[in-house]
C-alpha cells in the first residue's frame, strides 16, 4: 500500500512540477516550429519534393519515411502532438490543484513578526531620523499608509514597532485565472473538433446547393439550401487586385425563401460572415467557370432613348429592339487588353476588363465589334447604344462553411486570459516592512525585483512624513 | 508626403545620439535636456509623420478604422521604431535614466534612415479585401507595441549578459557577443542585399553575401562573418567598460528586461493573440488554423511564458533569465520578418 502510494506521489509531483511545464514549452514550440517548416500536405510527393531541394532523391525518398512514420507532414493533428497538448493540459490542471490550496491557507495564516536577523538580510533598506516621538511617527505614518490603501498589521516590541503592510497580495490568485482560462480555450477546441465541422462549397453564380465538401473530403448534407443569385469583384483601377468580393445569397428551406429581419437577401462579403441555425458561411475565394447558362446581359439605348433589357447565351441569336438587326456573341474575354502591336489579348481569367464581341448582322452583311463593359467609347454601334452589363453565371462564390458549437467556450477563455495577464503582471504584489525605534524609522522591502521602482515608493513616503512633521 | 516628414526624424534621433555621450560624459544638466529635448522633437515629428500617413491612408480608404498605417513592411518598421522611442522616452521619465539614451537613439536611427533610403516600398498601397475589417487597428497596433516592448527587453537583456559575464570563456559571453556579431553581419548584409537587388520587392536575405551563386564571394562572406564574431568576442569587454561608463548597472538592466517583458507579454496576448482569433474568426472561418504566422505568434508566446515561469516560480535571477529574454526576441523578429521571408502563409502581405 504505501509503495502505490509512494508511486501516486511521483506521478502527482511529476505532474506538478514547473521542470515539466517548462520543458513542454520548450518541445511544444519545437514541434509547431517543425510543423511550419515541411509542407503540412498529405501528398508524398509534395513533400519528396521539397526535401529534394536540399538533399539527393534518395535521401529525401528516406526523408519522406521518417517524415511519414512520425507524421511530421500532419503534426498538429499527430497523435504524439494532441499527447504533448493533453501532458501540457495535465500539468496545469496538477499544477494548480497542488499550489492554489497552500496560496488560499497562507492568506489565512496571521502576519508574523520579522526578526530583526532577517531584516537585515533584506535587499533594500531606507532609514531616516525623525524630529518627532516614536508615537507621533507612527500616527502619520498608519494616516499615509491608509491613504495609499496599504493593509496594516503592527506589533509592539519592548524598544520598537514593527509595521508590515501589503498591497494586492490577493492579485497572486491571478495566476490560476490564468491557467483555468487556458483550459477552458483547450475544451473549447476539443468540442469544436468533435461536435463541429468545417468545409466548402463553391456555387455557381445563379444555382443553389445543399451541400458542402469538408476539409477532410466527406460530403456533409445540410438542412437547408443555399442559392447566389449575383457574384460580384470589384478590382483597384487598372489592376488585377480585388477590391471587394461578395456574394448576394438565399437561404431555401422548405422550397420557400427564408425571411430574417423582413429581408430574404443576404450579403456575404470577405469579413462579414452570414450565420444561419449555427452554420457560419464565410467569403472565401471565387473563380470563372462560364457554363450552359451563362448569360450575356445588355442594355440597349434605342434612338428614341428607350431601354430595353437584352439577355442571351453565347452564340444565341437575339434581336436589337427596334431594327431588323439580328446579332450575337461570338467571342467573351474576362480581361482583354491590348499588346505593344496594338493587337488584342486576354490578360486574366479575372473579369478585370469584361469585353464581348459582337456580330451584327443586317440584310445580309455581317460587322463584328468588340464591346467592353467599362468603356462606354465601345458600346456605340451603328444600330445604337449597346451596353455590355455583366457576363452572369459564369462565376462560382467560394464559401467556407462552419459549425463550432466551441467558439463561445475559446471567446470566454480568451477574455478571462487576458484578464488573468493583466492583474497578475500589472498588479503585483508589494510588501513592507518598516521598523520604529525612538526617533529612527526604517524600511525593508523584501525582494530584488522592482527594487528601483520600489525604493521611489518608499523615498515618497518619506517624502510625506517629512511635509507632516512641518 | 509622409515618408519625408519621418525620414527628418530619423535625422534628428541621430542628431540626439552625440548629444546624449556628450550628456554622459560631462554630466551638465544643461545637455541633458537639449539631448532629451532633440530626441523628443523627433519623436513629435516622428508621430506627426505617423498621423500624416494615416490621411494619405484615410484618403483612399475612407474609414478611420482601417486606415492604420501598418499594411507593409515600411509601415510596420516606422511604427515599431515609434514604439520603442516612446517606450524608451517612458523609461527614462520614470526612471531618470538618461544613459540608454545612447543606444536606443542611434538603433532608432539607423533603422529609420535604412528604411527611408532603401528600396523598400514606401507608397501607400490600397487594402486587398482580406485586411478590410475594424479589427485591423487593434489587432496590428498592439502587436507592434508589444513587439518594440520585447525590443527594449532585448536591447538591456542584451547588454545585462555582456556585462554580467565575467570570462571570456562563459557560455553567456560567447552567447552574447556571437549574437552581437552576427547581428552586425545581417545588418550589413540587408543592406548589401537591398542595394544590389535589381528589384526591390525580390530581396532575398543573404543572397548577396552567404547565399551568393559565387562562391568565391559567398566564402568571403563566411569568413567575414567570423571575422566579424570573433572581434566582437575579442572586444566585447569593452563594452562592458562603456557600459560601466555610462553609470549602467546589472540591476537596472535586469529590471528593465522584466518590467519590458510583463508589459508586452499582456498585450501580446491580447492583440497578437486573442485578437487575431477573433479576428481570423471572422475573416476566415475558424479562429486557429495552424498558419505559420500565428505557430510563431504561440511560439514567441511560450518562450515569454517560459521566461516569467523561469522568473517567478524557479526563481532564476541574473544573465541566465536575460538569455531567454533575448532568444525571446530573436523569435519575436522571426514571427515579424522571418515567417514572410521564408515561409508561406495567409499573412503574406507584410513582404517587401
Amino acid at each position: 500500500m504505501s509503495k502505490l502510494n509512494s508511486l501516486n506521489e511521483k506521478i502527482w509531483n511529476f505532474f506538478a512540477s514547473v521542470d515539466l511545464a517548462v520543458a513542454l514549452f520548450i518541445v511544444i514550440s519545437i514541434s509547431a516550429a517543425i510543423g511550419t517548416v515541411i509542407p503540412q500536405e498529405l501528398d508524398p510527393e509534395a513533400i519528396i519534393r521539397f526535401f529534394s531541394k536540399f538533399m539527393s532523391f534518395n535521401a529525401s525518398m528516406k526523408a519522406y519515411e521518417i517524415v511519414n512514420l512520425f507524421d511530421l507532414n500532419n503534426v498538429y493533428h499527430s497523435w504524439w502532438f494532441i499527447f504533448l497538448l493533453f501532458m501540457f493540459a495535465m500539468n496545469l490542471i496538477v499544477c494548480s490543484v497542488d499550489r492554489l490550496p497552500l496560496l488560499l491557507k497562507s492568506f489565512k495564516i496571521p502576519p508574523k513578526l520579522f526578526d530583526s536577523k532577517i531584516l537585515e538580510k533584506m535587499p533594500l533598506k531606507r532609514e531616516f531620523e525623525s524630529s518627532l516621538k516614536k508615537d507621533e511617527i507612527f500616527e502619520k505614518l498608519m494616516n499615509i499608509l491608509k491613504r495609499k490603501h496599504f493593509s496594516v498589521s503592527t506589533f509592539n516590541t519592548d524598544n520598537s514597532i514593527q509595521i508590515q503592510c501589503k498591497k494586492w497580495s490577493k492579485t497572486r490568485l491571478a495566476v490560476y485565472l490564468t491557467h483555468l482560462s487556458i483550459l477552458i480555450i483547450l475544451i473549447g477546441a476539443i468540442v469544436g473538433v468533435f461536435f463541429g465541422f468545417r468545409g466548402s462549397m463553391n456555387i455557381i453564380e445563379g444555382t443553389g446547393s445543399n451541400f458542402a465538401i469538408s476539409d477532410s473530403g466527406k460530403p456533409i448534407s445540410l438542412p437547408f439550401e443555399i442559392r447566389c443569385d449575383k457574384f460580384e469583384v470589384e478590382f483597384y483601377e487598372n489592376s488585377a487586385m480585388p477590391k471587394d468580393y461578395r456574394s448576394y445569397i438565399k437561404v431555401i428551406e422548405n422550397n420557400q425563401p427564408v425571411k430574417i429581419n423582413g429581408k430574404d437577401s443576404f450579403i456575404i462579403e470577405v469579413n462579414q460572415p452570414f450565420t444561419y441555425k449555427g452554420f457560419k458561411f464565410y467569403q472565401a475565394t471565387y473563380g470563372f467557370q462560364p457554363s450552359e447558362h451563362s448569360e450575356f446581359r445588355f442594355t440597349f439605348l434605342d434612338k428614341k432613348g428607350k431601354e430595353h433589357q437584352i439577355a442571351a447565351h453565347f452564340e444565341e441569336k437575339f434581336k436589337i429592339p427596334e431594327t431588323n438587326v439580328v446579332a450575337s456573341v461570338v467571342d467573351f474575354s474576362p480581361a482583354l487588353g491590348v499588346d505593344e502591336q496594338g493587337r488584342l489579348f486576354n490578360m486574366d481569367t479575372n473579369m478585370i476588363n469584361p469585353a464581348v464581341l459582337v456580330e451584327f448582322e443586317q440584310n445580309g452583311k455581317k460587322i463584328k465589334q468588340w464591346i467592353l463593359s467599362k468603356i462606354p467609347d465601345t458600346w456605340d454601334t451603328p444600330f445604337g447604344k449597346l451596353k455590355f452589363n455583366e457576363l452572369w453565371g459564369a462565376q462560382f462564390t467560394g464559401l467556407q462553411i462552419r459549425k463550432d458549437p466551441g467558439v463561445p467556450l475559446i471567446y470566454i477563455g480568451s477574455i478571462l486570459l487576458c484578464a488573468g495577464l493583466f492583474i497578475s503582471l500589472f498588479l503585483r504584489p508589494v510588501q513592507y516592512i518598516i521598523e520604529l525605534e525612538d526617533r529612527k524609522v526604517t524600511f525593508f522591502y523584501p525582494s530584488l525585483k522592482g527594487v528601483v521602482l520600489r525604493e521611489k515608493e518608499i523615498d515618497k513616503i518619506i517624502q510625506e512624513l517629512k511635509e507632516e512633521e512641518k | 508626403m509622409s515618408y519625408q516628414t519621418i525620414a527628418i526624424a530619423g535625422l534628428l534621433y541621430i542628431l540626439a545620439m552625440p548629444v546624449y555621450i556628450v550628456y554622459i560624459l560631462t554630466k551638465s544638466r544643461k545637455i541633458g535636456y537639449v539631448a532629451t529635448g532633440t530626441f523628443c522633437l523627433g519623436a513629435v515629428i516622428h508621430i506627426f509623420g505617423f498621423v500624416q500617413r494615416f490621411r494619405e491612408m484615410y484618403e483612399i480608404n475612407h474609414s478611420f478604422l482601417r486606415s492604420i498605417p501598418l499594411t507593409n513592411l515600411y509601415e510596420s518598421l516606422v511604427f515599431f521604431v515609434l514604439c520603442l522611442v516612446i517606450g524608451y522616452l517612458f523609461i527614462e521619465w520614470r526612471y531618470k535614466k538618461k544613459s540608454l539614451g545612447v543606444l536606443v537613439s542611434i538603433i532608432a536611427g539607423i533603422t529609420i534612415s535604412l528604411i527611408d533610403l532603401l528600396g523598400i516600398s514606401k507608397q501607400v498601397q490600397p487594402l486587398v479585401p482580406a485586411l478590410k475589417s475594424n479589427w485591423l487597428l487593434a489587432h496590428v497596433t498592439l502587436s507592434f507595441i508589444s513587439y518594440a516592448a520585447f525590443g527594449i527587453s532585448f536591447i538591456t537583456g542584451l547588454l545585462h549578459i555582456i556585462m554580467d559575464s565575467e570570462n571570456k570563456k562563459s557560455f553567456k559571453y560567447i552567447f552574447s557577443t556571437f549574437l552581437l556579431g552576427f547581428m552586425l553581419f545581417m545588418f550589413l548584409s540587408v543592406i548589401i542585399d537591398t542595394t544590389t537587388a535589381s528589384n526591390p520587392k525580390t530581396v532575398k536575405i543573404f543572397h548577396s553575401t552567404l547565399g551568393n551563386p559565387s562562391s568565391f564571394i559567398s566564402i568571403i562572406s563566411w569568413l567575414f562573418l567570423l571575422i566579424l564574431i570573433f572581434i566582437s568576442w575579442q572586444y566585447g569587454g569593452f563594452i562592458k567598460k562603456i557600459l560601466m561608463n555610462f553609470k549602467i548597472d546589472a540591476d537596472f538592466l535586469e529590471d528593465i528586461t522584466y518590467k519590458a517583458i510583463a508589459f508586452g507579454f499582456p498585450i501580446f496576448t491580447i492583440g497578437g493573440l486573442v485578437f487575431g482569433a477573433i479576428w481570423a474568426d471572422q475573416a476566415w472561418g475558424r479562429y486557429w488554423g495552424w498558419d505559420p504566422k500565428e505557430t510563431w505568434s504561440l511560439i514567441t508566446w511560450f518562450v515569454y511564458a517560459f521566461y516569467l515561469h523561469a522568473k517567478f516560480i524557479r526563481g532564476w535571477k541574473g544573465s541566465k533569465i536575460s538569455i531567454i529574454a533575448v532568444a525571446g526576441f530573436i523569435v519575436t523578429i522571426f514571427t515579424y520578418l522571418g515567417v514572410n521571408i521564408f515561409l508561406s502563409g495567409l499573412h503574406s502581405y507584410g513582404s517587401m
